[in-house]
């Protein structure tokens, strides 16, 4: 399995460990899931996120090459811009959701999922364009998730106010000093709450994640794992790549329709569109103390419409089980469903308008200092 | 291999439960404490209600937490005597303290093999190195 370089710094902190996407990974620290959730969104959590994958492309016809493999249209972005993306394969269906960054017209960097990096990149070597070069980063690269209302000030703290105080949602800078470690700061995430992603040279790791919780003790900050990762992403209607969008369905009628834009032409762009009408994906709660279980069947009237896709305990709506199921038939906000399990049991459910919890991702950066 | 607690006295199943000898075919049944460390937060037990009978295969109890449901095989055929009705308010102490006051039901069990043919503290031990690096 592989490990990140802060493997023995989540052991030594009493993580529980375990496997994602082939990399040993902390599913939570001592303080446990639902603090480092609650952490997030009141405070700042800090996420190891060095096992996703990132690529370089350059080139004349990098541009063009987007074009072809996003369902996003990178003219709709400028320079220090970052967009969210799928990549479709030829039946419409999603290989993967990445994010993708402009340094300019001819030098781009693109960030994937860890588990599906290595057959992303062999897409992406398929459909290379002739003039463009693609390049692999992901073992040089660390990536590190700093989310939630206090990391601006923590980051403004350490590389002063100025380094960050204009940077709008989904904008990036790069050469960010942060005491002596050269990073690039994207205002992203997938919590929805305020924050950065923050990249540097995978030598840095140890160093910056110890700088960060050190400088970050006096904002709250925790140590967080991909548990309170999941929670926080689904609570912001978010979707997972494996589950909500996945290489055998096709992703029309998505709440995560803003990836897609029609004004280009795409891999996949011409079974989408067909596909327009008869796949649909909401968010849900559910009645009771319990969740249903994954790949439980959503039934409306009786009638098997779908499958729930993911489901988590919503933390912050105070411990209410929560999903997203993916069906064949448009649903109304507070619409009753059932969801049936594979022992036979169901559970009363309700359509729930997306995102569940509105975080503080799109608050202005200055109101944040 | 993280350390784990694995009280000498207790029998315990491949599924990470625990079973107590209470003495007259009664047996007490928890969660382990490698499987508190790996079932993180717990948010509601599902108890099965005393006097059902039920089967050392069969599943009637579920641990509900932030990220899944753990379901808890029963390892005793027998019937339900006692619940441990304190977890409706307080779900955490199964993992808190899975070994003491984490308990989750009792039952009177129809035989003695049911609890002989669980692994030992000493081969739990050992099954637990093999399901970890």
């Amino acid at each position: 399995m592989n490990k990140t370089p802060l493997f023995e710094r989540h052991v030594a902190m009493g993580a529980t460990m375990a496997e994602f996407g082939g990399w040993d990974m902390p599913l939570w620290y001592k303080t446990g899931q639902t603090a480092e959730h609650k952490a997030t969104r009141e405070n700042c959590g800090l996420f190891d996120i060095c096992h996703m994958g990132e690529y370089i492309i350059t080139g004349k016809d990098s541009f063009a090459f987007w074009q072809k493999i996003l369902t996003n249209d990178v003219r709709a972005i400028e320079d220090g811009q970052a967009q969210y993306n799928f990549m479709l394969n030829e039946k419409g269906c999603v290989i993967d959701d990445c994010i993708v960054y402009r340094f300019n017209e001819e030098k781009w960097m693109l960030v994937v999922n860890a588990g599906t990096q290595d057959s992303d990149f062999e897409w992406l070597k398929k459909n290379a364009l002739p003039d463009m070069k693609l390049e692999n980063i992901s073992a040089q690269t660390c990536k590190l998730d700093l989310q939630g209302p206090n990391a601006p000030k923590l980051i403004a703290d350490i590389a002063g106010r100025e380094a960050i105080e204009g940077l709008k949602f989904f904008r990036f800078v790069d050469n960010v000093d942060l005491d002596g470690i050269k990073v690039l700061l994207s205002r992203t995430g997938y919590t929805g709450e305020i924050g950065f992603e923050i990249y540097c040279d995978i030598k840095e790791t140890v160093k910056l994640w110890d700088l960060l919780l050190a400088r970050g003790e006096k904002y709250g900050i925790m140590p967080a794992g991909l548990g309170a990762r999941d929670t926080l992403r689904l609570e912001a209607g978010l979707p997972l790549s494996g589950h909500e969008v996945r290489p055998d369905v096709v992703a029309a009628g998505t709440p995560w329709e803003f990836a897609i834009s029609y004004e280009h032409d795409f891999i996949g762009k011409e079974p989408l569109m067909a596909a327009k009408g008869t796949i649909f994906a909401y968010a849900v709660t559910v009645e009771g103390k319990r969740k249903p279980g994954d790949h439980s069947k959503v039934l409306y009237k009786g009638e098997e419409i779908g499958v729930l896709t993911s489901e988590i305990m919503a933390v912050s709506l105070g411990m209410v089980p929560a999903g997203f199921i993916r069906v064949n038939k448009e649903l109304a906000i507070d619409e009753e469903i059932e969801l049936l399990n594979e022992k036979g049991k169901t559970f009363k459910a309700f359509v729930k308008a997306n995102p569940l919890v509105k975080g503080t991702s799109r608050k202005k950066m200055a109101s944040m200092l | 291999m993280a350390n784990y607690n694995i009280p000498s006295e207790l029998r315990y199943s491949r599924t990470h439960e625990w079973v107590m000898d209470l003495g007259n075919k009664r047996y007490r049944l928890g969660i382990t404490d490698f499987a508190a460390q790996h079932a993180g937060d717990i948010t509601y037990v599902e108890l099965p209600e005393t006097e059902t009978v039920i089967d050392k295969d069969g599943v009637d109890c579920t641990i509900e937490t932030v990220k899944s449901s753990e379901d808890i095989c029963n390892q005793i055929t027998g019937t339900v005597t006692a619940v441990n009705d304190m977890l409706e308010d307080s779900p955490e102490t199964v993992s808190s303290d899975c070994y003491g006051d984490g308990w989750l039901y009792e039952v009177e069990a129809e035989n003695d093999e049911d609890f002989s043919s669980l692994m030992t503290a000493e081969e739990y031990e050992e099954f637990l190195a093999t399901q970890e690096d």
